[in-house]
């Protein structure tokens, strides 16, 4: 006779997968409700010193291969640059005595090299490892000084940008949101003369532009392909005046009382290497990590 | 099965350390393959219900503590994807070329709705894919031309990664 009643072991079995599922329910019940985000630190903190070793291993062999072209390329411009050694050597005095003018006419002209507020420069070793997300991680973290929710700066052709800000902080490591991610808000104004403010979001991906909504419809005549979007500063996180995109396209709805804007981000984010975390002024300084 | 899924997991959270650090320069349109899934499907479909979905639950919940997501995000979409081929174990021989691209393919779909599925319970704490946009369709046909070439390379390491020895 045999027994087709499914034995206690094929039912464990079978329970494995909905036990599994409903704790990862469970993790997203309890996580969505805010909890302090102390176990997500403490994972990055584990996960990002594995993160940076896979980060320094593809940035060993890439820089290897790197170098067997550059030995050759460097040979060819040694002799070049012999050359050009003598031709600068003697240029070089004449430099020494223009920077000694140039010092002397900044100081008359009051020019400032003062920094608007302290950075701590950062690299960037990965990012999210699925599409649906879009975060960015650096190589700096709590002990570095970062803070949760201290905004992020990058240099590009000269232009100061919005990366975005921190949201998670590890040991060594700490998470971005950048601005084209569709959880991030920054309150914007055009920099023209119009200085409109919206607020910008992301779409979800570096590929789609950002979105500056709830911008006066009164404003729509003033507003020229190219202008510059900036930060406002107001009640935010962000620092006020940083650029964050130059208007690509204006979307008017008559059934809307405000328009929207299309923004190309002024950061090529595919092309950051470094960025900068801005910290906040010593007296506002607050942690919260 | 301890020994493989230990295996298995550690496999799968090298997949999403790599993807991270090194799958940028790889994108196409900004999308990126995830081979943690197409070595998820393969190690669920060789290994059945028990030791997929838990290498899948506890590699996604190393993937939420490197992404922005809230924890237990990933952990449920892999448990999920992995208990759906492990449903498939043993079902069919898996060929060289077509039945990898199929599952790679309808593996990413089943991540989507899953994701669509956190959607409806969660809202806007979660994202989720639009169907009518293109980085599901990049990231499915990207992931179904990667899996002949993940699932040739996972062969020698069956030994390893598989509970069951080869029947027949």
């Amino acid at each position: 006779m045999v027994d087709q009643t499914p034995s206690a072991g094929t039912r464990g079995r079978s329970a494995v997968a909905p036990i599994l599922l409903a704790a990862s329910l469970l993790c997203l019940i309890v996580s969505t409700r805010s909890l302090e985000g102390v176990p997500e630190s403490l994972g990055l903190s584990i996960l990002g010193f594995f993160q940076r070793g896979f980060s320094d291993v593809g940035e060993f062999v890439s820089d290897t291969f790197a170098s067997i072209s550059e030995l050759r390329r460097l040979r060819e411009n040694y002799d070049e640059l012999s050359a050009k050694l003598e031709r600068y050597t003697n240029m070089e005095r004449g430099l020494a005595d223009l920077r000694e003018e140039n010092n002397r006419l900044k100081e008359q002209l009051g020019f400032s090299q003062d920094i608007a507020y302290q950075r701590i420069a950062a690299r960037i070793v990965a990012k999210d490892p699925e599409n649906l997300y879009s975060t960015i991680t650096i190589d700096k973290g709590f002990g570095d000084g970062i803070r949760k929710n201290m905004p992020v700066i990058a240099f590009q052709d000269g232009i100061e940008g919005l990366v975005g800000r921190i949201v998670e902080v590890g040991a060594g490591t700490s998470k971005i949101v950048p601005i084209y991610d569709s959880m991030s808000f920054v309150a914007s104004r055009l920099a023209g003369g119009s200085r409109t403010e919206g607020l910008v979001g992301g779409q979800g991906s570096p590929e789609y532009p950002l979105l500056m909504r709830f911008v006066k419809k009164q404003a729509k005549d003033e507003i020229q392909f190219g202008d510059l979007v900036a930060t406002t500063g107001y009640e935010s996180v962000y620092p006020s005046d940083v650029a964050v995109g130059r208007v690509k396209k204006v979307r008017v709805l008559d059934y809307q009382t405000s328009i929207d804007i299309e923004l190309d981000p002024v950061l090529d984010f595919s092309r950051i290497e470094y960025v900068f975390v801005v910290k906040p002024p010593v007296a506002d300084e607050g942690d919260s990590r | 099965m301890i020994r493989s899924v230990v295996l298995s997991t550690m496999l799968l959270v090298a997949c999403a350390l790599a993807q991270s650090a090194w799958f940028g320069g790889i994108a196409v349109l900004g999308v990126t393959p995830d081979l943690g899934l197409i070595v998820l499907i393969w190690l669920s479909y060789m290994n059945g219900l028990v030791a997929g979905p838990i290498s899948g639950f506890l590699s996604g919940f190393a993937e939420d503590f490197l992404s922005a997501s809230p924890l237990g995000f990933h952990a449920f979409i892999k448990t999920a994807v992995a208990a759906a081929a492990s449903l498939l174990h043993g079902s069919f021989y898996i060929d060289k070329l077509l039945l990898p691209v199929i599952l790679g393919f309808a593996g990413t779909i089943a991540k989507a709705l899953a994701a669509g599925a956190l959607f409806l319970l969660f809202g806007s704490k979660v994202h989720a894919y639009s169907l009518v946009e293109r980085t599901i369709w990049i990231e499915a046909a990207y992931n179904g031309l990667l899996a002949p070439l993940a699932f040739l390379l996972l062969g020698p390491l069956r030994r390893l990664l598989a509970t069951e020895r080869r029947r027949g």
